[in-house]
């Protein structure tokens, strides 16, 4: 199998309002892929469908195989979601939450121990891993919540907005972090930050008012629209079709 | 086994909450000493029986499971606030699994907050030389389950249905309800009228009727009280796990 998601048609609608509409995407097994799009684009969503927490209205995806509606189960067990939001247990400590998430999804108890010690390193977290989740920092706070997605070691991680919110240092940091998984995992990030999309995508795909623009990597993107900077590609992209309305 | 983790991760979030000593095992304990010296206040031929520790005790430990509804309730809208249930509800967990995880560590803490109130009871009736017998303390928690079960399905209902700053306030409505239709606080068969009328459509009064039977020796009128306590009973929790369930699928539709 070469590709681990493919979408066709994919479309959720909230009553009138259409969040996205007819995504089609192939998104090959082990890359980094970057949704890009201003606020309401449709990335939130999309991620929201893919990981089972919204129903799509229309169209249908398959995550390494399985279909997301029909074989959810499934689908739950191979993925996971670092969500934009932090989603931590607030008075559990950071080992307390990466052993909470492995328990729940069935990590056998002679593996835990081996695997949170493996991500408590990973992530250079042993300074704070008796810490309770409520008393850490923003950018502590979002590598734990990326941690948790990694410690059942999915197949797809999807990072919704991973470094929103957070100073330079831990931003560039993290970055550290998510380019060290690629090539092992399939990632797909969205992100608001360009610089973020162009540093760490292997492949960029360009949303707005629920739409899918265009795809490529940054260089193509650059290519397609001559410019030299993904920022500039971006605008272009995105007004352009705003022009054309 | 996933509802156990999410079960140790509820006990674990609620312990670690200071309130929770306060409220679920402190509250309760000052109340029992205080309408104990006020017992002792009351001349013995006025006749008023609801604060002698044989009424009192179950009462008491009546009283306490209402702040499990209130701690609970608030857990279940925190959860449903914060991003966390996002998180797990991309997870492989189960809805069952969701409420067996609220459930279980509160029948762990409704049975800590009653063994230690049978026996705080049990120190004073001794101090006032008119013992608790074992058997009858343990047969009043026996009867005091299924409102164990109430409470929780309480808990869990308000906090699918309301948000985490008004789930206290709901919840203090039925505390105070309790407490006093209830008949832990007052006499409602020596009142009577609608007041008596209304405690017995409601589990509360029948619950608390149950916990004291033991004491009393008699088991007049069980069958009613029994009833009315279960049925109401599984029905809440049945109502309740209806409810965070289908607030579930609403969240992600």
């Amino acid at each position: 199998m070469t590709n681990s998601i493919e979408i066709k048609g994919l479309r959720k609608a909230f009553g009138d309002k259409i969040a996205v509409d007819d995504l089609s995407l192939e998104i090959p097994r082990g890359s980094l892929y970057a949704l890009l799009g201003v606020n309401g684009a449709g990335k939130t969503t999309t991620i929201r469908m893919l990981t089972g927490l919204t129903m799509p209205t229309r169209g249908e995806a398959c995550i390494m195989g399985h279909n997301i509606v029909t074989e959810s189960d499934e689908v739950k067990k191979l993925v996971n979601i670092s969500p934009q939001e932090t989603s931590v247990a607030p008075n559990l400590t950071v080992r307390e939450n990466l052993e909470f998430i492995a328990g729940i999804y069935g990590i056998p108890k002679k593996d835990l121990k081996e695997r949170v010690e493996q991500i408590i390193k990973q992530f250079a977290m042993e300074e704070v891993v008796n810490q309770k989740a409520k008393t850490l920092s923003g950018g502590w706070q979002r590598k734990l919540n990326i941690a948790m997605a990694l410690i059942t070691e999915p197949e797809v991680l999807f990072l919704d907005e991973p470094t929103l919110g957070i100073d330079v240092l831990a931003r560039r940091e993290l970055w550290r972090e998510i380019e060290a998984l690629k090539g092992k995992i399939t990632i797909i990030l969205t992100t608001h930050y360009m610089e973020e999309a162009e540093m760490l995508a292997d492949e960029i795909a360009i949303m707005a008012k629920g739409q899918l623009l265009a795809t490529g990597t940054p260089r193509e993107l650059k290519e397609q629209t001559h410019t030299n900077r993904l920022e500039d590609a971006f605008v272009k992209i995105v007004e352009g079709t705003a022009y054309e309305e | 086994m996933r509802s156990k983790v999410f079960a140790v991760r509820t006990w674990k979030e609620i312990l670690r909450d200071p309130l929770s000593y306060i409220f679920c095992l402190g509250f309760p304990l000052v109340m029992l000493v205080i309408m104990s010296v006020i017992d002792r206040s009351i001349p013995a031929d006025a006749g008023m029986e609801v604060f002698r520790i044989y009424n009192l005790a179950p009462g008491i430990a009546y009283f306490g499971l209402t702040f499990v509804m209130l701690f609970i309730s608030v857990q279940v809208s925190k959860d449903r606030t914060t991003a966390l249930l996002l998180r797990l509800y991309a997870s492989p967990m189960k809805p069952v699994e969701y409420i067996l995880g609220y459930t279980m560590p509160m029948l762990v803490l409704s049975l800590v907050q009653m063994v230690l109130c049978f026996g705080a009871s049990f120190v004073i009736s001794v101090c006032i030389g008119n013992n608790l017998a074992l058997g009858e303390m343990v047969l009043s928690v026996v009867a005091l389950l299924p409102s164990v079960l109430l409470f929780v399905g309480l808990g869990i209902l308000f906090g699918s249905l309301v948000n985490e700053k008004a789930a206290p306030g709901l919840c203090s409505i039925l505390i105070s309800a309790a407490g006093m239709i209830g008949g832990i606080w007052m006499d409602v068969d020596g009142i009577g009228g609608t007041i008596a009328k209304i405690a017995k459509v409601l589990p509360f009064y029948h619950g608390v009727t149950l916990a004291r039977m033991p004491f009393r020796g008699s088991v007049e009128g069980i069958t009613e009280h029994l009833i009315w306590t279960v049925v109401c009973a599984l029905l809440v929790y049945g109502l309740a796990t209806a409810v965070f369930c289908h607030k579930m699928k609403k969240d992600m539709k």
